[in-house]
């Protein structure tokens, strides 16, 4: 018995209910910042955000900012934004390209791994005698990239972004970076909602609202009856949070949808193209898998990273508990055609980010759920995520996991549970030891 | 492009009131929410557009917007304006149901230029918006209007939006500039 069965502190996983106060209270979100995303692997940026030298891009990890940085040899660091003299900020810009992050405040000067290298008057006030190498910037435990997607993490003990990641989690980036090779469009979409961050992390596996919230895009034609696939759907979840969630395709469909835009023009037959036509090229589902291709879904890289449809990932940024800033970035392969970009482009800044079409109508929901879970009389009562608990079965399909069903919580159930067990959860060791592994069998 | 500093005084002041004029009476008809009546204003190939800003040390504030091309908070066609004047009438579109308040303040509005039948101008605006019983978001920003003369109207034939923001803080962006 691992102790996420024993546990039910927040979430329970027999009757699928979640106290809503983990959406406002301030003790838990400040453990939070500790459990959760100062031991995750974070997104920071994709490598194609700075290919010189001395390039960088403000992220965050958590609610800190780091900068994450291309050295002179080449490599990436990811550096906390605090001198260690008065603890000033000493970056400020949120891009840009530098030879050195120089303190405003004193003059202290960080090389680019962060090294503190020059401090204004350092032999007559120091007397000569400060260990510079002792005081350089912060800087993350482990930075690694997968397939030029860069992650960071402040804790040493955190396993390796390959594993930590594991088939699922690298299957979501893969869903992306297998459409060709990668570059982020200038320009990420910022805005600011009134909501925990767990609530827009929540609605990427909820394709039950999508018919209710985004009732106009689908009147408009933004998004076609069918991609919906109320009752094909497919859910995978992995290690540690990971989860894929979203419609997923039968066995054989793939090829018909893949050679739908020959002579179709019409607007769904373009979300086709774009969707399913390059899975069915050669090499993309030896990549993805058997279940991996079938799936349009959204990945989730826990804890806070939704891999979206638009060749879009978007970060849900804790900026306390009742805030959030989303991130958009946007990424084209390399070898579309003019004309494909901008239609990929188009999506991107039309469906998505604070004037999108869909996302124009989600902001409310969640900052109402936020109210909703802080009052003294509905913040005591239970939320329900039950929908398909016990009713589903994982299945198998060349070596991958999935449950093929109709529109569900699984995804949902699968981010509180483990959620939980990182909140329990002392260090590494004994999330490694009493995490739940995907499950297996009845759901 | 003829400079309006060519024009004489008489000529200058006509031409400019009768700009003020057509960009108060479209905020009127923003703010009144005759949204199809505003369409009527466009031309047909209208570019309406707002860049992402982002702070950028002053050595390189030649970054500071995104480029036509690349991402941008609106770059719209008409037929995506008229799509988010049809979402408002189709009576599941949240983000505005209850309906929004906005107020839209228009002001320092200046003509640059004269080419044909274009007047390019630019303007700064206040754009406030109320929502439900507390919810309260300001937008201040400058926008570059060129006003096309068709069969004697003025037309809108190009907005760009440059806000004072980089992080939107705001839940969404749900109404027109």
């Amino acid at each position: 018995m691992n102790l996420a069965q024993h546990s039910a502190r927040w979430y329970n996983p027999d009757t699928g209910t979640l106290d809503r106060r983990i959406f406002t209270d301030a003790d838990i979100y400040r453990q939070e910042l500790s459990h959760i995303f100062g031991r995750a692997w974070n997104f920071v940026c994709h490598e194609s955000q700075i290919p010189a030298r001395g390039d960088f891009f403000m992220s965050y990890i958590g609610a800190e900012e780091v900068i994450v940085v291309r050295h002179r040899d080449g490599s990436i660091h990811v550096l906390l934004n605090s001198c260690p003299h008065r603890g000033n900020t000493v970056c400020r810009a949120e891009l840009g390209s530098t030879r050195s992050f120089f303190c405003s405040y004193h003059g202290w000067n960080f090389d680019l791994d962060g090294t503190l290298i020059g401090m204004p008057n350092e032999v007559d006030f120091y007397r000569g005698e400060f260990d510079k190498s002792a005081w350089g910037l912060g800087s993350a435990a482990q930075v690694a990239s997968y397939r030029g997607f860069v992650f960071a993490t402040m804790d040493s003990a955190a396993p390796p972004l390959d594993e930590y990641l594991g088939w699922v989690g690298r299957l979501g980036i893969d869903m992306l970076a297998g459409k060709g090779d990668l570059e982020v469009v200038d320009g990420i979409h910022k805005n600011r909602l009134q909501c925990n961050w767990k609530l827009a992390v929540d609605n990427l596996f909820d394709w039950y609202h999508v018919k209710v919230s985004h009732g106009t895009s689908m009147r408009l034609g933004l998004l076609p009856e069918e991609t919906i696939s109320a009752d094909a759907q497919m859910v995978i979840l992995g290690a540690y949070g990971h989860g894929i969630g979203g419609p997923g395709l039968k066995p054989g469909q793939l090829e018909a949808l893949g050679r739908r835009k020959d002579g179709d023009t019409s607007t769904d037959a373009e979300w086709f193209d774009m969707q399913a036509a390059w899975r069915t090229q050669p090499g993309v589902r030896e990549q993805l898998g058997e279940t991996g291709v079938r799936s349009l879904g959204h990945p989730s890289i826990f804890p806070n990273l939704w891999v979206a449809l638009t060749n879009q990932v978007c970060l849900r940024i804790p900026r306390g508990p009742l805030e959030t800033e989303l991130w958009w970035f946007t990424f084209m392969p390399t070898h579309l055609t003019p004309e494909q970009r901008r239609t990929a482009i188009w999506s991107a800044n039309h469906y998505f980010g604070p004037a999108g079409f869909l996302e124009q109508d989600d902001g409310e929901n969640w900052s109402h759920s936020t109210r909703g879970a802080g009052g003294q009389f509905t913040g005591a009562r239970p939320l329900n995520f039950a929908m398909g608990l016990g009713q589903d079965y994982v299945g198998e399909d060349g070596g991958q996991h999935s449950i093929e069903t109709v529109v569900n919580e699984h995804g949902q159930r699968w981010t509180y549970q483990n959620w939980q067990e990182w909140m329990l959860a002392a260090n590494w060791p004994e999330l490694m030891a009493t995490g739940s592994p995907p499950p297996d069998g009845l759901v | 492009m003829s400079s309006f500093e060519d024009l004489d005084l008489q000529a200058q002041m006509l031409l400019s009131y009768e700009v003020e004029q057509f960009l108060y009476a479209e905020a009127r008809l923003l703010d009144t929410r005759q949204l199809d009546a505003w369409l009527d204003l466009l031309t047909d190939d209208i570019h309406y557009w707002m860049p992402i800003r982002r702070t950028t040390t002053a050595r390189e504030v030649d970054r500071e917007f995104t480029q036509p091309g690349a991402m941008a908070f609106f770059d719209d066609d008409k037929r995506t304006l008229t799509m988010r004047v049809d979402r408002l009438g189709h009576g599941r579109a949240w983000a505005e149901d209850p309906p929004s308040r906005t107020r839209r303040l228009v002001t320092n509005v200046e003509v640059l230029a004269v080419d044909g039948n274009d007047i390019h101008a630019t303007c700064n605006f206040q754009l406030y918006r109320t929502r439900l019983n507390s919810e309260e978001d300001c937008w201040v920003g400058r926008r570059e209007d060129t006003l096309r003369r068709v069969d004697g109207e003025l037309k809108l034939a190009r907005r760009h939006i440059f806000l004072e923001q980089t992080v939107i803080l705001a839940q969404n962006m749900s109404n027109l500039f």
